[in-house]
């Protein structure tokens, strides 16, 4: 595909109708929750776009991020993407290595300058003048500033590039910062979780490409429509919740037959993410339908929250900080949660406390 | 996961959003019957139980149009027993719903073909003709006339 033919002429020539490409606008409109009606308007957007240079860069991650979105649950629909952009840089998927790969990279910066996408995943260590991952014999740190000198946009895929992760876990030994925490001067979309959703990584990059502009984003610069309500909001237990019917034990019959996991620790209540709605494995299921609660891994910070069995309402920051074993029981545990948790959201420059 | 790809949450329970998207359809379709404008539920993003999604289909019943389409998957559109409320299911490949809607319009614009489709198809409907080789009378026509 020439990189300045349409998509549209692209997609014709390969003998993918408009209508393919509508229905997987109706997938992205849906995905991100934009009015039906604007699914028309995206596939003609789409169609009349050039393809997106990408730039993948992976530093310290465990290459799970790149796992979730290449295995994505419905190749014929979600394949599309790969129709859509040119991944011109990607160290586990290129074909290339060593100085052709990094070749290829300086190549797509200079042929697409202001135009193209980096994509991060992993966080990036600072310890030891970033000894601690190298590539091609350069820091991490340089390799990121460089690339991004003259792109569109940054994303931060995954928990590591957004927030730091499990790297930026305590002690944190290699001196691992987000990606945030080196970029200035571009915008910085986080799409965080471990691993993110792939329909979260594909859709925001496809908005970027039909409309022109990013998303909206919360006060973590994570796209709005992935991360706009929490897994509480959407979780099919909360009538449960709502009842104050709560499973005490994994097994036991509340658990089976779909009462609330909060007492077993589960994060859904302070956690925005949309697996509840998107879930896993094709639709299967996600973590709460399999009866474990959510770990909260789309959060800064969620390894070092004091335990993923934990109930909220025995708090979530350093030890003995505690609400009240009182506040167990129905609303008065989500009262107790929405108000720890508007706290740190304000503690986080978010939403002020009410 | 039921035989149409649905994969719910394995409850039976009925919460009662089936009869709030019910009234949405409603005020949809009243709109569109008025005004001439279309609307759209998204079911995809709705904490639907089975039961909820069983309740939905079951209320609002098949009408008289139902269409297969093989794009990118297969997709399933039937119009409901209420004209102009269609309902959109979209797979991917692996026979699970990728996107769902209820649609209250016409036609669902899934199944209109595009004007740039309709061009290359013209297009190449005339280079069919024209590589053809000239061909005889067929043999049907042989055995026609007197």
């Amino acid at each position: 595909m020439s990189d300045r033919e349409t998509l549209g002429a692209a997609l014709a020539r390969c003998g993918i109708s408009r209508r393919a490409l509508l229905k997987y606008s109706s997938y992205l409109a849906t995905l991100m929750a934009l009015p039906p009606a604007a699914s028309s308007a995206m596939a003609e957007a789409l169609a009349k776009a050039r393809r997106q240079s990408v730039i993948w860069l992976s530093f310290q991650e465990c290459t799970g991020c790149t796992e979730s979105l290449t295995r994505s649950f419905s190749p014929t629909l979600e394949d599309l993407i790969f129709n859509l952009i040119s991944l011109d840089y990607h160290h586990t998927l290129m074909a290339v290595s060593g100085a052709a790969a990094e070749a290829a990279r300086l190549e797509a910066m200079k042929e697409n300058a202001g135009k193209y996408l980096v994509v991060v995943d992993g966080s990036v260590p600072l310890g030891d003048d970033g000894a601690y991952s190298t590539i091609a014999g350069i820091t991490n740190r340089q390799m990121l500033t460089e690339t991004v000198e003259h792109a569109l946009a940054v994303i931060s895929v995954g928990t590591c590039a957004a927030f730091g992760g499990l790297p930026h876990a305590d002690p944190n030994p290699t001196g691992a910062v987000p990606v945030s925490a080196i970029v200035t001067g571009k915008p910085v979309i986080n799409i965080s979780g471990c691993p993110p959703l792939p329909e979260a990584m594909a859709g925001t990059v496809s908005y970027i490409l039909s409309f022109g502009k990013l998303p909206e984003l919360d006060h973590l610069h994570r796209p709005k429509a992935f991360f706009g309500d929490s897994i509480h909001d959407r979780c099919y237990r909360r009538p449960f919740y709502e009842r104050g019917m709560f499973a005490k034990s994994f097994d036991d019959d509340g658990a089976r037959n779909g009462w609330c996991l909060y007492e077993l620790g589960c994060k859904g209540p302070v956690t925005y993410n949309s697996c509840a709605t998107l879930k896993w494995n094709g639709g299967t299921s996600f973590p709460i339908q399999s009866g474990h609660g959510c770990l909260g891994c789309s959060e800064p910070g969620f390894w070092d929250k004091g335990g993923f069995y934990r109930p909220l309402a025995a708090g979530t920051g350093s030890p003995g900080v505690a609400v009240g074993a009182a506040a167990i029981g129905g609303v008065a545990v989500g009262a107790a949660s929405a108000a720890l948790h508007r706290r740190r959201l304000h503690d986080q420059g978010g939403e002020k406390p009410k | 996961m039921s035989a149409d790809g649905v994969a719910g949450c394995g409850l039976r329970l009925r919460t009662g959003l089936a009869k709030a998207v019910l009234s949405e359809v409603a005020r949809l379709l009243e709109r569109l019957s008025d005004a001439g404008e279309t609307g759209a539920v998204d079911l995809h993003s709705l904490p639907m139980t089975d039961g909820d999604r069983a309740e939905l289909e079951e209320r609002l019943g098949r009408g008289e149009i139902e269409a297969t389409l093989s794009v990118a998957g297969v997709s399933r559109v039937w119009e409901t027993r209420y004209a102009g409320v269609w309902w959109v299911r979209h797979f991917g490949s692996d026979e699970r719903i990728a996107a769902e809607e209820i649609a209250i319009t016409h036609v669902p614009q899934i199944l209109v073909a595009h004007p740039a489709d309709i061009r290359a198809a013209a297009s190449a409907l005339r280079d069919d003709l024209a590589t053809q080789p000239p061909q005889g009378a067929s043999e049907e026509s042989r055995h026609v006339g007197p």
